[in-house]
């Protein structure tokens, strides 16, 4: 069978799970790959999430939020953004590729880019190939 | 985990055909009631009406269920019908989880099989996830009765006299010298030729002087804080900062006028006989229709969509422009018999009451149509030669006639778009409210809701939520002031409690949470060096939760443990199909 990525995305309820509903009641067609689960803010976005995703059998993770200034919680997205610097260090440092998380900002207007994020962001990870996060640590415990 | 007297309901929308001809929802329904917890599953054609939400309340009673799951559009859309169905049934609205079938999977996968999966997997994550909630008790806040309006337009003002005249407080924040807006700048009104001073000028003056609104001109909004019942807002008035206390806040910050001279075909700025339409205004309200060089125009052409319909500037119809332009028609027709009138259209709009008869009685007053194609190549406006006999020749290509058309006149009056005001996104912050792409507001349901906003107290009306002539501005306006009436009645109102809250036991007072929070909410309490949630400010956006070392704190509806349960049941199920 074919490799079928599997993505979980964490999107924040205010501007980037708005724009993923707008992408659908425009009726915009992107890859079935990937899974949303909603946040109220990317603030909330807690590194386990995003671990716990890898360590489930997910081969990307996707953080969506609101652009920088428009956060409905004033600065959750920039507190998300620190912690995803220090985050993609420490997959580097577990042997992930450091592409199989992505933090980008979606308004409640972009349902047009998020669909466009979407397939890039599949093609991407179809491209690395699955993630062995999972298979290697079944193996070892 | 897997807890014993948990018993849940699962419920998979058709949605009609929305859902149903993408997503296999009786096969999903039917795999799903074999995991564990799950009691019953059923599909229906229409969860979020009445039979549909009566199969919800029959079987929490009938099959002792104490959990639910349903699985249709978006839960920004029903998530609070479904959670008022367990209220009715006596159950707590929190044991409630939605999946969006619909906006993240019918409508926008192609492969019937893929989105029946992904589908599958987002309600057995649901599932899962439901296992892990827990009651909330509802918050009640008392109501302050007064209300804060934004812009002193003709909504904003309609709004504030609607509240003030039952007796409320209400505070009126004009960001210009003078109360009126857009509405005050027009001459006639469409399609009844009413003086729009004559119905304005009397609604100022009863705002300036009504006992219970205060009027705050060459004012603007530097913060809002609290939340509905008790905001707050700090105003700068003639450099001095304002502090005032309200339960509830109408927005009307209005609109702004499209600069044409953006667009070169049609020469705004370059050539003096070339206006916009306010300009033209002006003029209709001085009673002296005339070119720059004070004669009488033999013909003017009034060029219609300028900014509007076209991919280049927005892609929105303004609404207005199509009747303002058969108004002017007429004003033209009657001040000056003589004159030629050209409307250069690219569709005619007249929709409303009234105004498809100002089309038919305006076209029978010899003024010519003339129909341009909005995506091809523009009008060129141009100056005339001396030989010409006129000031302006427009060159198009015209549709009807299919022929290219040289048109001479001595005015051109272009229909500028509306935009949203250039404050909008300011106070859009500062209020909490979503912006679509072009800048105006997002109303808290396109359909059922185009009033309130997803911030609980704030309401949107007027012209900056979308293009809007006066009587769609007053009836929003009206029905704004309505909806903050009808809270204020009650005295007070429930709030969400999806707040943070902070296990002493675990909390090592480290403070990072009190570091992280944007809204002050977590103090330090030195005796006991734990943290503590002031629950009144806490908007629970969970940032706070992510940034615990320790994990001693919270985010009710949104716990580590719900959220992790989400994901396994999540990649579970997609290994499961997977395997199959």
């Amino acid at each position: 069978m074919s490799y079928k990525p599997k993505i979980v995305a964490f999107l924040c309820n205010w501007c980037s799970y708005t724009g993923a509903d707008l992408a659908g009641t425009s009726r915009m067609k992107y890859a079935p790959n990937i899974r949303i689960i909603r946040v109220m803010c990317s603030g909330r976005v807690e590194p386990t999430f995003v671990l716990k995703s890898f360590r489930e059998g997910a081969d990307g993770v996707m953080i969506l939020g609101c652009h920088p200034g428009d956060c409905h919680y004033h600065e959750g997205n920039y507190k998300c953004l620190r912690r995803y610097h220090l985050l993609k260090k420490f997959l580097l440092q577990m042997g992930l590729e450091e592409e199989r998380l992505r933090l980008e900002w979606i308004s409640a207007s972009e349902g047009k880019q998020f669909a466009e994020l979407v397939d890039e962001f599949t093609s991407q990870i179809t491209a690395l190939g699955p993630c062995k996060v999972k298979e290697t640590v079944e193996t070892i415990l | 985990m897997i807890m014993n007297d948990i018993r849940i309901g699962v419920y998979v929308c058709w949605c009609g055909t929305n859902i149903a001809k993408m997503v296999d929802v009786e096969k999903i329904s039917e795999e799903l009631a074999t995991l564990p917890n799950v009691v019953i599953a059923k599909n229906y054609k229409y969860m979020c009406s009445d039979p549909g939400q009566d199969l919800i309340i029959q079987d929490i009673k009938e099959h002792k269920l104490n959990r639910v799951v349903v699985a249709a559009c978006s839960p920004r859309i029903h998530e609070l019908t479904f959670r008022k169905a367990l209220e009715h049934a006596g159950l707590n609205p929190y044991m409630f989880e939605m999946a969006n079938i619909r906006e993240q999977v019918s409508w926008v996968h192609t492969d019937r099989t893929e989105a029946t999966k992904k589908a599958k997997s987002l309600v057995a994550a649901a599932i899962n996830r439901v296992n892990y909630h827990e009651a909330l008790d509802k918050r009640k806040v008392e109501i302050d009765p007064s209300t804060l309006v934004i812009g002193g337009g003709i909504s904003g003002m309609t709004a504030a006299l609607e509240l003030a005249g039952a007796g409320k407080d209400v505070f009126l924040i004009e960001k210009s010298k003078e109360l009126g807006g857009y509405a005050a700048r027009l001459d006639l009104t469409f399609p009844y030729f009413y003086s729009a001073s004559q119905m304005i000028r009397p609604v100022i003056n009863k705002v300036l002087h009504h006992e219970h609104i205060k009027v705050f001109t060459e004012a603007e909004i530097e913060e809002i804080f609290g939340y509905i019942g008790s905001y707050q807002a700090k105003i700068r008035q003639n450099g001095s900062s304002i502090e005032l206390k309200f339960g509830n806040i109408i927005v009307a910050t209005g609109l702004k006028p499209f600069n044409p001279s953006v667009i070169n075909e049609y020469g705004y700025g370059r050539l003096p006989d070339v206006i916009t339409s306010l300009e033209f205004e002006e003029m209709l309200k001085s009673g002296r229709i005339l070119t720059k060089e004070g004669k009488i125009p033999g013909s003017v052409a009034i060029i219609h969509c300028v900014g509007s319909r076209n991919k280049n500037y927005h892609d929105y119809c303004s609404r207005t422009c199509c009747n303002t332009a058969l108004k002017y028609a007429n004003q033209i027709k009657s001040a000056l018999p003589e004159t030629h009138v050209y409307q250069l259209y690219a569709d005619m709009r007249a929709f409303g009451k009234g105004c498809e008869e100002l089309y038919a009685k305006t076209s029978r007053k010899n003024v010519i149509f003339m129909m341009f194609d909005q995506r091809g190549k523009l009008p060129e406006v141009r100056k005339a030669g001396e030989n010409d006999g006129c000031n302006l020749l427009i060159n198009f290509h015209e549709l009807l006639s299919s022929s290219d058309v040289e048109v001479p006149v001595d005015l051109v009056v272009l229909m500028t778009a509306m935009e949203a005001h250039e404050n909008a996104r300011d106070i859009a912050r500062a209020a909490g409210i979503s912006m679509c792409g072009n800048e105006f507001y997002i109303e808290k349901h396109p359909k059922l809701d185009p009033v309130a906003t997803t911030t609980d107290g704030v309401y949107i009306v007027g012209t900056c939520q979308s293009p809007k002539d006066i009587p769609d501005s007053v009836s929003q306006a009206k029905a704004a002031a309505a909806r903050i009436l009808a809270t204020i009645s009650k005295g007070e109102v429930e709030v969400e409690v999806t707040t943070a809250a902070v296990n002493e036991d675990i909390c090592c007072g480290c403070q990072t949470c009190v570091k992280v929070c944007p809204y002050s909410a977590i103090s330090y309490i030195e005796e006991r060096n734990v943290s503590h949630v002031n629950e009144i400010l806490c908007k629970g956006c969970g940032t706070c939760g992510s940034a615990c070392p320790s994990g001693a704190i919270r985010c009710r509806h949104f716990t580590d443990r719900q959220i992790l349960s989400q994901i396994e049941g999540l990649m579970e199920m997609i290994l499961l199909e997977e395997e199959n």
